[in-house]
């Protein structure tokens, strides 16, 4: 082999050459496969360094910080940790991702920190000119005092003793600025949308009672930082977690993961459609090349030299794709963090600092590698057949070119099987039987379409052919059959679209699905007749009511009765789970037959006495518990132990949630904070008067939402949707590909079948005939796709929404393929592929005659 | 029917080639011509020339009392269909289609449903012998075989003119031979205005005259005076 080595590098050269398009696209292939691979990587990664960054600089010197869940914890705590032996400082902060009043309402991360004592910790740079306050820190003392960044100040031309308007717990509220610090240290974090005031004047701004979120301290140089923070792990409660800053990155992760998981598993995707194109490209190239390979043969190269010729050039071309790859992941990466930042803003509360992408070479490694093996993993068949080949039929003419070898029946069998066992494992098999074992059974599935895909194609081409004879005469039927006897072309395109298609149905099917459940859940626990919530994104971490506040909306005229929720996200068995308090009296007179699994009296008696919790049908199913079993839960103050008292359907969490009284909870978490007032109606009162009413009280007051029970519910609905955004732009990348493999195919087709189009024109095919027998095939490969696509997303629905619903979101949703989404999405994909038509048509159309028949 | 006017036919730019040089013939309704000449001498460039697949550099093609070069390309491809069979030295058929479904392939291009092209189609392979290779594709048939669906999809419609280019340049002596004797059939049966390029003067022989190329140059045009004045 590699004697021979310079002279195949040499043939695979002049191909290159001589195709430079069809290898520009195949690069393109790889290297859009490989870029996605990396660009996700990285935007994780960055968004992660970006993360890190505002905890770093928030923490400033401190070497231990003591954080609570996200109720915070009394400040009580304060005066132990300042009272243990080896704490040199230690300081109460409260962070709330608050909003301006302004039009625009921006975010704005507010730090409360003690003003006495905070300069120890972090490092505050003033702007000195202009500024007649001789300490900013210490004029914080004063309860509408604000320090805003010098970016900030910019951005909304702020200076010294201006107002500044926010939204807090207690209404809209006017600040006064009295310093603006330097873009340094604190002054970089969130893009320097960062303000700070009084630790205990944010306490009551934003109603977080007594609580604070934060200690940050630093140890005593005699103690060393694990000494000291063992020590005070003992002294805590067991609910408050000590931990170095750096560490806190790790909490942050495990949030966001659902959102980089989906992430990652698109960037496969991606990949999967590039090893189609490749695949694609091979079989051509063999078929292409038949003569030249005969010639190979017979001079005496052998059929493993021959193979080896064509993995060679598949990892020639995966190199240099994958290095494309690479370098053009790097800039997607900056776009991906950018939204993904803001994704983690948004529904995590997690305020990010922009960081340059981090560059990490065992990550462009990996997908480098990735990028190149997948290339020689599509070039493995078509490198077989062409080794396979026999050199006397290549080195006749065209006509005796060996046709395409139709798919046998072994083939079709073991295809039907292993589309089976993936549907059999998948509606038998054990569950949790672990996350990568139980993805193995759509990939059967999937492997067993692949498999099936020629035949596929050739039956749906077979339905269509009459259709198009109808329509568009014999240009029509040309086209099909150009189709049809081309399977392996044809399939390779399909499948790329297949998978694209597969993926955007199966997406599909499953939001639809997951919004009908949690429709329905609506229907028998969303039931008040107004829902005032305090952020567009169902709740905020940060930001809440107070019950004063719920206090006055009660009094409103109309109103019978309302209860308060909270609900955050409490940890519990090394994970987070929901946690809904809400005022059990109220709720239970108003759902409809939510406990499952007990007596529905019993449970309600005990619910409203504090004795017992309910515990969510995932929930119970994730831990492996029923009614009857306890739960115990670390709090700021003293461990809460509860039994089970009954399950009950809900979606709060896909980690599983458990609901108690609001009583309990304020009694064990110290945390009197509203996140949702659920407000009851007098019979006959119109809800939008109320609503009207609400609102007028809060107007330029509270950041608050206000909705009648049908907006809610609506909106709930735009809230899955807003979820599931990075689920939709995958889609587009899936199906940018997938078009890409279209022009792959068609430039192909054209090139491939230089000689047979000449012959066409040679005969008496007009111009415009072979253009539209181009687009025609175009159309048919849509249509094609669209179906075996449609096949291959209902297959994939039922995995979703058994194996991966259950799995990931522990929710089990009901099998239903949106039918109607295959229509909206057939004209989409027919223009596309049209368009990706466009240019090998007129290649087509413009070939020169003469030379085309004489093409060898 | 088929005029040639001082035609002349270059390529490239900076090595200038004259495939074909000031070249003047004319062949009559229902004659068969012989194009003889060494390689390179311009013959394939003549037949490309006459249906309309290719340009001259200077002069007229006329078929049928048309100038071609007044026609826009989809009329010539509309007279190449009609008008014009062709026969190409290497075949040409589309492998992936069945000798009924290659022969039928111009009929349906001129919208032809396939029922009817295809009872054409059968017809006309039968004429050519091969009534019993319908289904068959070009790469389950012999070479012979193979130029007799070329043939019959040339002549599908019938065409007044019939370009052939060595027919027989890819066969052994006797299957050419059973080939030179179908196309004096047709040409006995539909009185086809021929030109043939062939090296085989036996071929040739079949032909009424015979026009000799050198160069790009008519050098020869035996069976007949060359038009008076007009000989170099
Ligand atoms: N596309 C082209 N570009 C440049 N030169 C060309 C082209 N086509 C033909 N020629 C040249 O024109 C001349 C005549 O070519 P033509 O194909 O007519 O020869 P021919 O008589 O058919 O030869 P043969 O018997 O080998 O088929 C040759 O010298 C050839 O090299
Ligand atoms: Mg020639």
């Amino acid at each position: 082999m590699l004697s021979m080595l310079p002279i195949l590098v040499e043939i695979t050269w002049k191909q290159w050459r001589r195709h430079r398009l069809r290898t520009l696209l195949t690069l393109l292939g790889i290297a859009l496969g490989v870029s996605v691979l990396f660009a996700v990587r990285t935007a994780n990664l960055t968004l992660l360094a970006s993360l890190n960054v505002t905890i770093e600089k928030l923490a400033g010197k401190a070497t231990l910080q003591i954080v609570g869940n996200e109720g915070g914890f009394p400040e009580s705590v304060w005066e132990t940790v300042k009272d243990t032996p080896g704490v040199y400082v230690a300081q109460p902060v409260i962070e709330v991702l608050g909003s301006t009043a302004y039009e625009d309402g921006g975010n704005l991360m507010i730090v409360g920190v003690d003003m006495l004592g905070d300069r120890e910790l972090r490092e505050y740079q003033f702007d000195e000119e202009g500024s007649e306050i001789a300490d900013p820190l210490i004029a914080l003392a004063q309860p509408d005092s604000i320090l805003i960044s010098r970016t900030f100040a910019e951005r909304h031309q702020l200076k010294d003793g201006d107002k500044l308007p926010l939204y807090t717990a207690h209404g809209k509220k006017d600040f006064i600025v009295r310093g603006i610090f330097k873009p340094a240290g604190i002054g970089e974090v969130f893009d320097g949308q960062i303000a700070v005031m009084d630790v205990f004047n944010a306490q009551f701004i934003f109603g977080r009672g007594r609580n604070i979120d934060r200690i940050d301290l630093m140890n005593d140089k005699e103690v060393t930082v694990d000494e000291l923070q063992k020590r005070l792990r003992e002294r805590l409660p067991a609910g408050l977690d000590v931990t170095r800053p750096a560490a806190r990155g790790q909490g942050i992760e495990n949030a966001i993961s659902a959102m980089s998981i989906g992430m990652t598993v698109a960037s496969f995707i991606a990949l999967l459609v590039g090893v189609f194109i490749i695949f694609n490209t091979f079989s051509i190239s063999v078929n292409q090349r038949w003569k030249e390979i005969g010639i190979l043969r017979a001079l005496g190269v052998e059929r493993g030299k021959v193979q080896g010729m064509f993995l060679l050039e598949a990892m020639l071309m995966g190199v240099v794709g994958s290095l494309i790859g690479v370098a053009l992941g790097y800039i997607l990466a900056i776009g991906a963090e950018r939204v993904m930042s803001e994704i983690a803003a948004k529904v995590f509360s997690y305020v990010a600092t922009q960081q340059p992408p981090v560059f990490r070479f065992d990550y462009a490694l990996t997908s480098f590698v990735i990028g190149v093996a997948a290339s020689v993993v599509g070039a493995v068949f078509p490198a077989l057949a062409a080794s396979r080949l026999n050199p006397i039929l290549a080195l006749h003419n065209i006509e005796t070119r060996q046709r395409e070898n139709v798919l046998g029946k072994g083939r079709i069998v073991a295809g039907v099987l292993l589309v089976m066992l993936g549907l059999g494992l998948i509606r038998f098999g054990p569950m949790r039987v672990g996350i990568n074992f139980q993805f193995s059974y759509a990939l059967l599935m999937l492997l067993g379409l692949i498999i099936l895909l020629p035949k596929l194609s050739e039956l749906t081409a077979r339905v269509l052919r009459p259709v198009m004879d109808r329509l568009f005469g014999s240009v029509g039927v040309i086209a099909v059959d150009t189709m049809i006897q081309a399977p392996r072309r044809t399939s390779a395109t399909v499948g790329a679209l297949m998978i694209g298609l597969m993926f955007v149905f199966s997406m599909g099917a499953y939001v639809r699905s997951y919004q009908q459940t949690v429709s329905r859940w609506m229907d028998r626990m969303i039931n008040s007749d107004l829902l005032i919530s305090t952020s567009e994104m169902a709740r905020s971490r940060t930001y809440h009511f107070s019950p004063e506040l719920s206090g006055r909306i009660a009094t409103l005229p109309g109103v019978i009765s309302l209860e308060n929720a909270r609900i955050l996200f409490v940890p519990y068995a090394g994970d987070s789970i929901g946690l809904v308090s809400l005022e059990m009296e109220g709720w239970f007179a108003r759902v409809n037959d939510v406990v499952e699994d007990a007596d529905a009296g019993v449970a309600r008696e005990k619910m409203i006495a504090g004795d017992g919790i309910l515990a969510s049908r995932n929930f119970a199913s994730r831990y492996g518990l029923k009614v009857g079993d306890s739960i115990r839960l670390e709090t700021p103050t003293e461990p809460f132990e509860r039994p089970i008292v009954g399950l009950l359907e809900d979606y709060t969490s896909e980690k599983g949630s458990i609901f108690m009284d609001r009583a309990l909870y304020i009694k064990f978490w110290n945390d009197n904070a509203v996140d949702m007032i659920e407000v009851n109606l007098k019979p006959g009162v119109d809800a939008g008067t109320v609503k009207r009413e609400i609102e007028r009280l809060v107007k330029g007051e509270h950041r608050a939402f206000v909705y009648t029970n049908s907006e809610y519910k609506r909106w709930v609905m735009n809230l899955i949707d807003g979820f599931f955004v990075l689920n939709y732009m995958q889609m587009a990348i899936a199906i940018i590909i997938a078009s890409l493999g279209i022009i792959n195919c068609l430039l192909i087709s054209v090139s491939e079948r230089k000689r047979e189009l000449g012959v066409l024109r040679a005969i008496g095919g007009l111009r415009s005939q072979i253009g539209r027998m181009i687009m025609l095939e175009a159309a048919c490969i849509a249509i094609v796709g669209l179906v075996v696509g449609a096949l291959a997303g209902i297959l994939n629905t039922y995995f979703m929404v058994r194996t991966a619903a259950t799995m990931i979101g522990g929710f089990i949703i009901p099998f239903r393929f949106p039918f109607e989404m295959v229509l909206i999405v057939l004209p989409v994909v027919l223009v596309i592929s049209l368009a990706a038509a466009w240019w090998p048509a007129r290649k087509a159309v413009r070939m020169p005659v003469i030379e085309a028949i004489g093409y060898e | 029917m088929i005029r040639l006017e001082k035609v002349s036919r270059d390529y490239g730019e900076n090595k200038v080639v004259h495939a074909l040089d000031h070249v003047d013939f004319e062949v009559s309704r229902g004659e068969r011509v012989a194009v003889m000449g060494p390689s390179g001498s311009g013959k394939s460039t003549i037949l490309n020339l006459v249906c309309g697949l290719d340009d001259p550099t200077a002069g007229k093609v006329i078929v049928d009392g048309v100038n071609l070069a007044a026609l826009d390309d989809d009329a010539r491809t509309r007279l190449r269909r009609e008008k014009i069979g062709m026969i190409f030295q290497t075949f040409n058929l589309l492998p992936t289609m069945s000798a009924i479904e290659n022969v039928s392939l111009p009929l349906r291009l001129n919208g032809l449903s396939k029922k009817e092209a295809e009872l054409r189609a059968g017809a006309m392979l039968e004429r050519v012998r091969l009534g019993s290779r319908l289904d068959h594709r070009p790469d389950e048939v012999s070479g012979g075989e193979r130029q007799r669906i070329a043939i019959a999809r040339a002549l599908i419609f019938s065409p007044p003119v019939l370009l052939a280019d060595e027919p027989t340049g890819n066969l052994d002596s006797s299957t050419g031979e059973e080939i030179l004797a179908l196309l004096d059939d047709l040409h006995r049966e539909l009185n086809t205005t021929m030109l043939m390029v062939t090296h085989n003067e036996e071929a040739a022989a079949h032909c009424d005259r015979i026009l000799r190329l050198r160069d790009g140059r008519v050098v020869g045009l035996t069976g007949a005076a060359l038009p008076a004045g007009e000989g170099r």
